[in-house]
């Protein structure tokens, strides 16, 4: 069984090609959504290129708005995580709409909870993504997911150096997708449905034909791999 | 499972990942809670999935989306006298990880237990659409539990005291994970004090013997 590219991720080397976002590629903005032009509330979309030479880091600009309710870089991280975060919950299943208010209510949580926010102890896109795993749970199952503490724990993949920390950050993601093209496609297959589809492991079994032993052993492999190359960096 | 009683990755990875039920998040992230090692691993996970949305390509989004958002933080700033954050569990029973104390509000001794079968009590927490049964088990000391096999998964995570299935000795912090594959399945529970248990099942547990199918209607396992 083979599994096919990415849906989701854009690949290192293409992404500023037309090969990936298939499904936008209809009806008008199409050429807006590839992750190379300007964004239309002013952000550079591309992750490649855009956070090299940007003086503050997602942590720090987190930092201003909770000293001093910054708007301006409330507006920045809103032109890089908003359309990723609605992105993530139309991956998960929402129509257009509401991805977008959840999105929105997830970046509004930024503003109130920012002085809860510790960069020493968490990543802000970790942040995020726990925080709109949880609301889309929340609207869809009317559930609340429960949550456990772990950013007490300390050997963390979080950037080391601050100075540097716009470099990492970008660095990273780009080091995440290049750990994606690491795992062999069927592993990289069981990571995106568990993360984008949220699918248990027996239904993961069941949507790829697969004995549920062999679900669980490439979900641990590929999470093993991931683990090492994104600890090794940090 | 590589170590007795510490859940494979697999199931901290569906933890992160958001696709576990409520029940299963439940025990999970009570589970973790006990263990440095794992809260290493759910954090790496989150991480990861940070770093998948960081990756995803990006949808365009309304013109006026910003804009609306600004409007709605300046609502939230005007209201932010009245804004009131929501407490945690003020409960301090030392006996419960922090995520069960949250889901309950309120300590074990306060819950109304229900005789079960002979040295043993349950509270039954709550029955899901999904078939999942969330409840807590309570066995005096030296208890045989009734042999039994699973129909489906069953998470049975230790809080106090601590029990034996064969070589296995499960104490507080340790999970134990039992699938359609384990049958005649007894638990014998240690002398001294009581062990208490958080069980998620997601199918009716098969009883041996007589009474015990006999009783389990009435215990609704």
């Amino acid at each position: 069984m083979t599994a096919k590219a990415s849906q989701y991720i854009e690949s290192p080397q293409s992404a500023s090609h037309g090969k990936w976002p298939v499904r936008r590629l209809t009806g008008a903005g199409a050429n807006a959504v590839l992750g190379t032009g300007q964004h239309p509330s002013g952000g550079v979309l591309d992750i490649f290129s855009a956070r090299k030479d940007r003086a503050a880091s997602h942590e720090e600009l987190v930092g201003r708005i909770a000293n001093s309710h910054d708007r301006a870089a409330f507006a920045e991280l809103f032109a890089y995580y908003a359309p990723r975060l609605k992105s993530y919950l139309k991956a998960l299943g929402l129509g257009d709409e509401k991805a977008e208010d959840l999105a929105q209510e997830v970046m509004v949580t930024l503003w109130r909870k920012a002085e809860k926010f510790d960069p020493a102890k968490a990543r802000l896109s970790t942040w995020l993504f726990r925080v709109a795993r949880n609301r889309f749970i929340d609207h869809t199952r009317r559930q609340k997911y429960a949550e456990v503490d772990v950013d007490d724990h300390l050997t963390q993949m979080v950037a080391s150096d601050e100075t540097d920390a716009p470099a990492m950050q970008n660095q990273n993601a780009i080091r995440v997708k290049a750990a994606l093209k690491v795992l062999k496609p069927a592993q990289r297959e069981v990571i995106e449905l568990s993360f984008f589809k949220e699918l248990s492991h027996s239904e993961i079994a069941t949507k790829l034909s697969l004995p549920l032993g062999t679900v669980k052993s490439r979900i641990r492999i590929a999470f093993g791999a991931l683990r090492k190359e994104l600890r090794d960096m940090a | 499972m590589t170590k007795t009683g510490l859940l494979p990755d697999e199931w901290l990875v569906s933890y992160a990942s958001g696709a576990l039920s409520e029940a299963q998040a439940l025990v999970v992230a009570s589970h973790v809670d006990y263990h440095e090692e794992l809260k290493a691993k759910v954090a790496d996970a989150e991480a990861i999935g940070g770093c998948l949305l960081e990756g995803i390509v990006p949808e365009r989004l309304s013109e006026d989306a910003l804009e609306r958002t600004l409007a709605a933080l300046a609502v939230l700033d005007d209201a932010a006298e009245a804004l009131v954050e929501p407490v945690g569990s003020s409960v301090a029973d030392i006996r419960m990880p922090a995520p069960l104390a949250a889901h309950l509000n309120m300590g074990l001794d306060e819950l109304k237990w229900r005789f079960m079968g002979p040295g043993m009590r349950q509270v039954k927490l709550q029955a899901y659409e999904n078939g999942e049964r969330l409840w807590l088990l309570r066995a005096r000391g030296g208890t045989e539990m009734p042999f039994h096999d699973h129909r489906g998964t069953e998470f049975t995570l230790v809080l106090t005291g601590s029990y034996r299935v064969g070589d296995k000795h499960y104490t507080p912090g340790l999970i134990e994970l039992a699938g359609p594959e384990v049958t005649n399945h007894q638990p014998i529970i240690d002398e001294g004090e009581d062990c208490i248990c958080l069980v998620v099942t997601d199918a009716p547990i098969k009883l041996h013997s007589l009474i015990g199918r006999m009783f389990q209607p009435f215990i609704g396992l």
